[in-house]
């Protein structure tokens, strides 16, 4: 790990900012744009069916969740279990907002993403300043989902209860026709992964990167890691709360089970085992397989759940880095074997 | 009684202790002395079972015991008493003989023994090991190592945290022990106190076995007497 | 107000029970079964499908009963193998991910073959006064047979041998082990052993309201609650923090709303974890 430095955490960080943006820009856009321009043609050959694009839309929602999740987590590794949670606190405070509070539907959002944004960052600030280890950290946050589920039903003038509510605002405006809410969470998607790629890149993502590895040698080297973790959490908690509001207003109607634990967070922690946790393109591999293949078994039902719950072992027993960066690294392997023997 | 050959253990694949040998024959005391980090700890993890040798061979007996699991070992007739001494803290000092005997029923017979052994223990017995001073720690552990009536007992460091006068306290009561036929193996840093109660010896430097023999030898050998008792 | 704490105490009791299985596995193995609550309803529909079976009450608690345990079996044998090859923090991380596993396989196999089942051992028959509160049968049964299992959980864990190596080893495990105990046999023991605590937790709830498939992660949610008050691998504790959450439950749900008291337990959980990570009566490490 790196010497303890006697210079100040800026002069040393600053070198490695340089060096890497502008060498690694171009390698950055180019997935960006190729996941963008192959996404981009789905709504030709969906677009007909609403329900299909309706679960289009949930899917790039879900790979939103996925990249924040894949921030706070994969960057800083702090166990958030309240991504559902974030995203709620996103989707219906906005719909309160517009609709209950007559605000229009862009400042709401706003706001809304900006509580999430607070309550994020607010759980890591407690998090590290009571330095909860991980697992505490977990339960803590689940805890956090919880009681926002329980206020959620709860409050059931405001958002009806365990049956959900309607939202009006939007109605008449493109956010509800069959393909534009699509291109529109499509834009939230592109804009998170560069702003997780580019993170990653700048000497904010050198220091998540360090501190996730070894705490102590990392605050050695000069890194608050109090401060880079409550950034990774803000970051993240604003994605969450962006994408969950904005979402809201696509769909026309929420519910507590659009938020809850068991449908947002255990579902976002399958996607991540599969796609790699803390990868940038990981998030999109694993949301857009886990969608279509939930689409297909839609006829067993239940029984999806238990095919998850056998994923979620087999992934984290054998591939606890992901399954794509396991097969990477075995074809990797694979490969250089055959190689040797040529 | 214990034979040990070519014993190489460390933590991590690092070796710390590197080929030792030595052995422990019926109704002897013998020691193992040497300076810190001379690897005396990591010799008695090794042998106690809750560390795996990475090369050697351990006979007890006669019966190989290589490698066994400390769980394992403790059946067989040797028990041990750790410097950490691993009490249990929130069990009370009578708890902790009866536990001494598993699983076998305690015998009263041995209880009584070790309660005339160590007075201060039957004084406390309701209390509870987490609160008692470090020399009463010290009587527990090895009281109750001794509910199992074992054949051989092993101690790491067993003045480690002790005053003077309770050290040899100590070390007293395992010469009390010793005429009731018990065999005992130490390893200590202390060493004029070793020597004191010791028939022979072996010293440990940098995790290889440099020096052996008996007390009387051992003590005339200046390199020893330099080294360790401070005779220049 | 007193028919509230009473009945408080009656929740409390088996808040109390079910925490003890789940911070016993926690205290000596280090692991955390987040499929807890998926083994009492497992061992409750088990009872269930027994009795549409035509055999009679008491046998079927008790294969309810043995199912539980079994499950406990299972889990040691199967998916926590792996998990004891890791120590400390990462041993508990991993204990989490695939028991939550196995809830999901559980939880979604009993929601699709039996969607409605439930377990109903309503006990008929009229109320009975208590100082001067009129209590259900159920309720009275139920705490009774909880109040005898607690009290046969001191005595065993106080006068017997085999009891005294379990806590022996919850102390101090490396000293357990060079008195000849081994830990791994007495974790599988207390992991077949809480599987049958939450069986029997599941049944005596079932005299009180019914238990369905679907409250597996509800059960589960509160044992944890009631484990981390009571700190993690802290038996009185967790009777202690059972009872008094068991109370605040009954009475905050009368007073204000359910959901808000489940906020409040949680809440109080929470708080546990920020100031007194030890729980209420844990040990300052």
């Amino acid at each position: 790990m790196t010497q303890p430095s006697t210079r100040r955490a800026g002069t040393f960080l600053i070198g490695g900012t340089e060096a890497h943006t502008s060498r690694s820009l171009p390698a950055l856009l180019l997935p960006i744009t190729a996941v963008g321009a192959l996404l981009a043609l789905v709504p030709l050959w969906l677009g007909d069916s609403r329900v299909l694009m309706g679960v289009a839309v949930l899917g790039l929602a879900f790979i939103c969740y996925a990249i924040g999740f894949n921030v706070i987590f994969g960057s800083t590794g702090q166990l958030f279990l309240c991504v559902g949670a974030l995203a709620g606190v996103g989707g219906f405070g906005a719909t309160v907002l517009a609709d209950n509070v007559g605000l229009p539907i862009l400042p709401s959002i706003l706001i809304a993403s900006l509580a999430a944004t607070l309550i994020g960052g607010l759980l890591s600030y407690v998090a590290v300043q009571r330095s909860l280890g991980v697992i505490f950290t977990g339960i803590v946050t689940l805890i956090f989902s919880l009681s926002f589920d329980a206020l959620l039903l709860g409050l059931s003038n405001l958002t009806g209860g365990d049956t959900g509510r309607l939202i009006n605002s939007g109605t008449d405006t493109f956010l509800r026709e069959r393909v534009p809410p699509y291109y529109l969470m499509l834009a939230l998607v592109l804009a998170f992964l560069l702003i997780h790629g580019l993170l990653r890149r700048s000497h904010i993502g050198w220091a998540f990167r360090a501190l996730r590895d070894d705490e102590i040698a990392a605050e050695l080297a000069g890194i608050d890691v109090a401060r880079y973790r409550v950034y990774g959490a803000l970051i993240g908690a604003a994605m969450l709360g962006l994408a969950g509001s904005t979402y809201a207003f696509t769909e026309g109607r929420i519910s507590p089970t659009t938020f809850g634990f068991g449908h947002v967070d255990v579902v976002v922690i399958v996607m991540l085992a599969f796609g790699g946790i803390g990868t940038l393109l990981g998030p999109i591999i694993g949301a857009v397989t886990f969608t279509i293949v939930d689409e297909i078994l839609i006829d067993f039902g239940q029984l999806r759940q238990v095919a998850y719950g056998i994923l979620v072992i087999v992934l984290f027993l054998w591939m606890p880095r992901g399954l794509i960066p396991s097969a990477a690294s075995l074809w990797r392997r694979v490969r250089r074997r055959v190689l040797a023997r040529s | 009684m214990l034979e040990v050959s070519g014993l190489s253990a460390g933590y991590q694949g690092n070796d710390v202790v590197h080929d030792v040998a030595f052995h422990v024959d019926q109704g002897e005391a013998v020691m193992i002395i040497g300076s810190n980090g001379a690897g005396k700890t990591t010799l008695f993890q090794t042998l106690c079972g809750l560390l795996s040798p990475s090369s050697g061979k351990v006979l007890f007996e006669e019966n190989d015991i290589t490698g066994l699991p400390a769980e394992q070992i403790a059946r067989l007739g040797m028990r041990f008493v750790s410097a950490a001494r691993h009490l249990f803290p929130r069990m009370t000092v009578e708890e902790h003989l009866l536990l001494g005997a598993y699983p076998y029923k305690p015998d009263p017979e041995t209880m009584s023994i070790v309660l005339d052994l160590f007075p201060r223990l039957a004084e406390r017995r309701r209390q509870r090991a987490g609160t008692m001073s470090g020399g009463e720690q010290q009587m527990l552990a090895v009281g109750r190592a001794l509910m199992s009536k074992p054949r051989l007992l092993v101690l790491d460091e067993p003045s480690t945290g002790l005053a003077p006068l309770l050290a040899r306290a100590a070390y007293e009561a395992l010469a009390v022990l010793r005429e009731r036929g018990l065999t005992v193996l130490v390893t200590e840093q202390q060493v004029p106190l070793a020597i004191a109660y010791s028939d022979r010896g072996y010293v440990l430097e940098n995790g290889f076995i440099r020096l052996e023999g008996t007390t009387e030898q051992l003590a005339a050998n200046p390199a020893v007497r330099s080294a360790y008792l401070g005779v220049t | 107000m007193i028919a509230n704490l009473l009945d408080g105490i009656v929740l409390g009791l088996q808040f109390g029970l079910l925490a003890t299985g789940l911070t016993l596995i926690y205290g000596l193995g280090g692991v955390l079964n987040l499929g807890y609550g998926q083994i009492a309803v497992t061992s409750a529909i088990t009872v269930a499908l027994a009795m549409d079976a035509g055999i009679p009450v008491l046998p079927a608690v008790v294969l309810g009963l043995l199912a539980g345990g079994l499950f406990g079996l299972l889990l040691d044998l199967t998916i926590l193998r792996p998990v004891y090859r890791l120590r400390g923090e990462a041993r508990v991380l991993l204990s989490l991910l695939l028991t939550l596993g196995v809830s999901f396989i559980i939880d979604g196999y009993l929601n699709w073959r039996y969607p409605l089942k439930a377990l109903n051992l309503y006990i008929g028959g009229g109320a009975i006064e208590i100082l001067g509160v009129l209590m259900r049968r159920g309720s009275l049964l139920a705490s009774a047979i909880t109040l005898v299992t607690i009290t046969g959980l001191f005595v065993f864990f106080r006068s017997t041998s085999l009891g005294r190596a379990i806590r022996s080893v919850i102390e101090d495990e490396a000293g357990a082990r060079l008195i000849g105990i081994d830990p791994k046999q007495m974790l599988r023991l207390i992991l077949v052993f809480s599987g049958v605590l939450a069986a029997l937790v599941a049944v005596t709830r079932s005299m009180i309201t019914p238990v369905d498939t679907t409250t597996g992660l509800s059960i589960t949610v509160f044992a944890l609650i009631v484990t981390v008050v009571g700190g993690l691998g802290n038996v009185v504790g967790a009777l202690l923090a059972g009872i008094i959450l068991g109370i605040v439950n009954v009475v905050a749900a009368d007073l204000i709303g359910s959901y808000i008291s489940l906020i409040i337990l949680l809440v109080a959980a929470a708080v546990t974890i920020l100031i007194r990570p030890a729980g209420l009566l844990g040990v300052k490490e």
